[in-house]
């Protein structure tokens, strides 16, 4: 590979794709000792080629593939391209349908939100206890999706116009239950294992990343508001619900990898509150406005923004009055946060055992870096 | 909300650099779409970082528009208190695709530039570290993205 | 000269002797042999009874049995312990739902896999070290007591330090391993391995030689009568945790497992290996666990030493060593559950800040309550 030169007395490893810790891409670590001298990311192992498939597919046809960017939570990735095409159709989305976008939307920024925390104790050599506990209270949230949707993961239950069919009889209390079940966890969660003293030593201090450079190296998300700054797309340009949830931005001082982590901690309490508010308090009304199946959406560009569990996600639709989009451009946040990761070694001293935690308080998903 | 800052924007963008770009609009609430010359390029975007202060590099991507013979190079910013989101962008002609690099101006881009040169073949000049991103380092293949492109690429 | 004769002369010498001789020898190597075998029930009975106790002892406790069948048994226990504290179930299929006869599953199935050896790697070591990682710390394990005259290797009077220098063998394996193996990855872990087992070694051999100056001498038994009215680590409180520490680091567990950290570096030094050599590396962790903590339980905890069941001194004697080193390695297994992993300049900070002045200030308690005649 042409990759930059190695300088003599630095070992350059390749934290790989065969690597139990790496996901799906390749890291090239050049090695002081325990030192990090330089972190080059090699990405591109998942490309598929989305943009292009999408050029080639109806706009109903293109919600498919476009939610498989990330795995685990669809519902943000599938409203933002959904919201681009009601806005070149000009078409206007019932109030009750928004209300369950939002709390399928906060169903799954919790599912995400929990599989990073996992994933993060893991890195630390948690052995995989913290993920398997996860993994367990994760289990209630997509059984409730499989109940609503049919589907686990990647849900495809969005559709232009609203939502594909109402919420089923009692799935209201059933999100009470599993709110107040993931909310005494939580506590579980606190007091074991952030506030454990180990995973402190571990993660507190690692990786500091001062509001000034996570503005100017364009980072997003969790890695932003970790920083001290305050920017959420929910409350910037609200959509679906938000207008009518209440819910705060949460921001943490320290900047260093545990803000991270904490940040999405916190964040899940909020969207626990949000799901409890919208099981309440869901207008009746209906759920969907008919949209012609083959739709030719008048000539124009239309760009749209959501704020995924790892930051800030922009559709930008090119029409040009056919069948097919022309062009969709994406604007992954994962790609904006691997910058700030390439250039964190410069920021601050890391070693080569500190990796895998500020990886995942960074919380990559490459195939959404990758598209 | 009396105050539009977007309008607000594009009015001061206009008077003040009017000649150097070739039209600013507002496309709807908080998006606002500045086109700029080639050769202007480096001199709008400090003037929009420094003066109007548009720091938060969003993302950067390219279009192909075949029959018009050109592509257009699109850079995403967001203005940390306004909060909304600039598309600037630059005319290619589909034989002379060159252009200075933003890099100097937020290096944020570098990435995105990478891939607009992966997938279009859009030269960066002065780019610090050009090298494939997205596809993999051995591809002897057209560019992806373009309207014309087969579907060739490493064919063994 | 008579031709013919001469000519006789030579044949008789160059060809009739070495035949009759050669004759002669083959016969008398068939007697001895028939002689051997016939009478061999006879002498193998004359040898077992003569060596009865040693081939116990090497055999079952404290040998070949006994190791082995501890391994086996500690990491059925960790997996479902384990597997409880994470919600899981753990072995559940071979054996009953109790998944006992999973081991011996896993065991087999490591035998029929195949060895990959990489090619540019140095092959000599390569497959020699395997070899020699559970057999050192084996061999440690044989030092000490189980009862007053069950001791396997009875090297008289100087145990003590001959454990410390056989610990001061066992990095140098891993390191050997890790260097051999031609990886990154592993030289890492190699690197790993030497700090680490520097750091805590010597604060575990200062905490060794109070012991000793408590007791007066290094003979291993003598330490644990000097135990019988007061296990040693009341007096000894700062050493009993330094060692308490040292013996996690030394045998490598959660939250010290820094060289064979998988989350980072693959398996550290022992990336390279599959197979049966793969199982012997495995194996390596839990006899290393045992030496340090067979150590540990001798130095502090009282060693043998018990209540006397119905009259049986030596059969007791054994049984309170097996309930206090099951205790403890029920404690270090818990542990694993339970910790993140420290990082290295944190564990060296710990070794280094910590537990050496710690250790030397022991030393000093106790010869100060040595020379004030308090012991």
């Amino acid at each position: 590979m042409s990759e930059p030169e190695i300088v003599p007395d630095i070992m350059r490893i390749s934290w790989g794709p065969q690597h139990p810790m790496s996901g799906q891409t390749r890291i090239l670590l050049d090695l002081d000792g325990e030192k990090v001298h330089r972190i080059i990311a090699d990405l591109g192992f998942t490309h598929r080629g989305i943009e292009k498939i999408l050029e080639n597919r109806t706009f109903l046809q293109g919600i498919v593939p476009i939610e498989r960017m990330v795995m685990a939570d669809t519902p943000n990735i599938g409203i933002c391209y959904i919201k681009a095409i009601e806005e070149a159709m000009g078409v206007e989305v019932p109030e009750r349908a928004n209300w369950i976008r939002s709390l399928v939307c906060e169903m799954a920024r919790i599912n995400s939100h929990l599989y990073a925390f996992g994933l993060q104790a893991e890195s630390t050599g948690y052995f995989p206890a913290v993920f398997l506990w996860t993994t367990v209270d994760r289990a209630w949230i997509l059984q409730l999706f499989a109940e609503l949707t049919g589907a686990r993961w990647s849900l495809n239950f969005f559709l232009p116009g609203g939502v594909y069919k109402d919420l089923p009889e009692g799935f209201e209390n059933k999100v009470i239950e599993g709110v107040h079940y993931l909310r005494r966890r939580f506590q579980k969660y606190w007091d074991a294992m952030v506030e454990n003293y180990t995973f402190e030593m571990r993660c507190d201090d690692v990786a500091i990343l001062k509001p000034e450079d996570a503005i100017r190296l364009g980072a997003t998300g969790p890695v932003l508001r970790g920083s001290r700054v305050a920017i959420d797309v929910r409350k910037d340009e609200p959509y679906a619900a938000y207008r009518d949830l209440d819910f705060e931005v949460i921001t943490e001082d320290a900047c260093d990898s545990m803000a991270r982590t904490k940040v999405r901690f916190r964040e899940i309490v909020q969207s626990l509150n949000m799901m409890e508010q919208i099981a309440k308090e869901i207008p009746d009304g209906p759920v969907r406005t008919r949209v012609p199946f083959f739709a030719r959406p008048k000539a124009g560009e239309y760009l749209s923004r959501v704020e995924t569990a790892r930051g800030e996600l922009g559709v930008h639709l090119f029409t040009d009055g056919g069948m097919n989009p022309y062009r969709v451009k994406i604007n992954s946040p994962t790609l904006r946060n691997m910058y700030v990761f390439e250039r964190l070694a410069e920021l601050d001293e890391i070693l080569m055992a500190d990796i895998p935690v500020v990886i995942n308080s960074i919380d990559p998903w490459y195939l959404d870096s990758d598209r | 909300m009396s105050r539009v800052p977007e309008s607000e924007f594009v009015e001061v963008m206009k008077a003040a650099y009017g000649d150097k770009i070739k039209s600013a609009e507002v496309l709807r609430s908080k998006r606002a779409s500045v086109l700029v010359k080639r050769e202007t390029i480096i001199e709008v975007a400090e003037a929009l970082r420094d003066e109007f202060g548009f720091t938060i590099p969003v993302s950067g991507g390219a279009i192909d528009y075949p029959k018009e013979e050109r592509m257009q190079m699109m850079y995403y910013l967001m203005h940390p208190e306004e909060r909304f989101i600039l598309i600037y962008r630059v005319d290619l002609p589909r034989e002379d695709l060159r252009l200075p690099t933003l890099t100097q101006v937020w290096e944020a881009m570098s990435f995105h530039e990478r891939e607009a040169h992966d997938m279009f073949g859009i030269e960066f000049e002065g780019h610090p570290n050009m090298i494939p991103l997205l596809l993999p380092p051995d591809w002897k293949g057209g560019h992806p993205l373009r309207k014309d492109f087969k579907g060739e690429g490493v064919a063994e | 000269m008579n031709p013919v004769l001469s000519v006789w002369n030579l044949i008789a010498t160059y060809v009739f002797l070495p035949t009759d001789l050669i004759i002669q020898w083959v016969s008398d190597f068939f007697n001895t042999t028939m002689d051997i075998l016939l009478h061999l029930p006879q002498y193998a009975m004359e040898f077992l009874t003569v060596n009865a106790k040693p081939i116990l002892q090497i055999t079952i406790l404290p040998g070949l049995a006994w190791v082995i069948v501890y391994a086996i048994i500690a990491v059925w226990f960790e997996r479902k312990f384990l597997a409880r504290a994470m919600l899981r179930v753990g072995p559940y299929y071979c054996g009953g739902k109790a998944g006992w006869l999973q081991l011996i599953a896993d065991f087999m199935k490591l035998f029929f896999k195949e060895i990959i050896i990489p090619r540019d790697v140095n092959w000599l070591f390569f497959l020699a070290m395997p070899v020699l990682l559970p057999s050192v710390p084996a061999l440690a394990v044989i030092l000490i007591p189980f009862d007053t005259h069950w001791v396997l290797w009875d090297v008289g009077g100087i145990g003590l330090p001959i454990f410390f220098a056989i610990a001061g063998i066992a990095p140098l394996i891993p390191i050997f391993t890790g260097w051999a193996s031609k990886n990154k990855y592993t030289f890492i872990g190699a690197w790993r391995v030497a700090y680490m087992y520097i750091s805590a070694e010597i604060p575990m051999v200062i905490c060794g030689a109070a012991v000793a100056i408590m007791t007066g001498s290094f003979n291993l038994v003598e330490i644990v009568k000097a135990q019988q009215n007061m296990w040693f680590f009341v007096p000894q409180f700062i050493g009993f945790v330094v060692f308490f520490l040292g013996v996690f680091i030394q045998s490598e567990r959660t939250p010290f497992d820094i060289p064979g950290a998988e989350t980072e570096i693959v398996l550290g030094w022992r990336t390279e290996y599959s197979g049966v050599l793969y199982g012997f590396v495995m194996f390596t962790e839990y006899v290393m666990l045992q030496a340090w903590a067979l150590l540990f339980l001798t130095l502090y905890m009282g060693g043998y030493n018990g209540p006397v069941l119905f009259g049986a001194a030596t059969a007791s004697h054994i049984f309170w060593m097996v309930l206090k080193f099951v205790t403890l390695v029920t404690l270090v297994i818990l542990c694993r559950c339970v910790f993140p992993r420290l990082r290295m300049d944190q564990m060296l900070k710990l070794g280094w800040y910590y537990l050496t002045p710690l250790a030397i200030l022991n030393l000093i308690v106790t010869l100060a309550l040595k020379l004030m005649g308090v012991f």
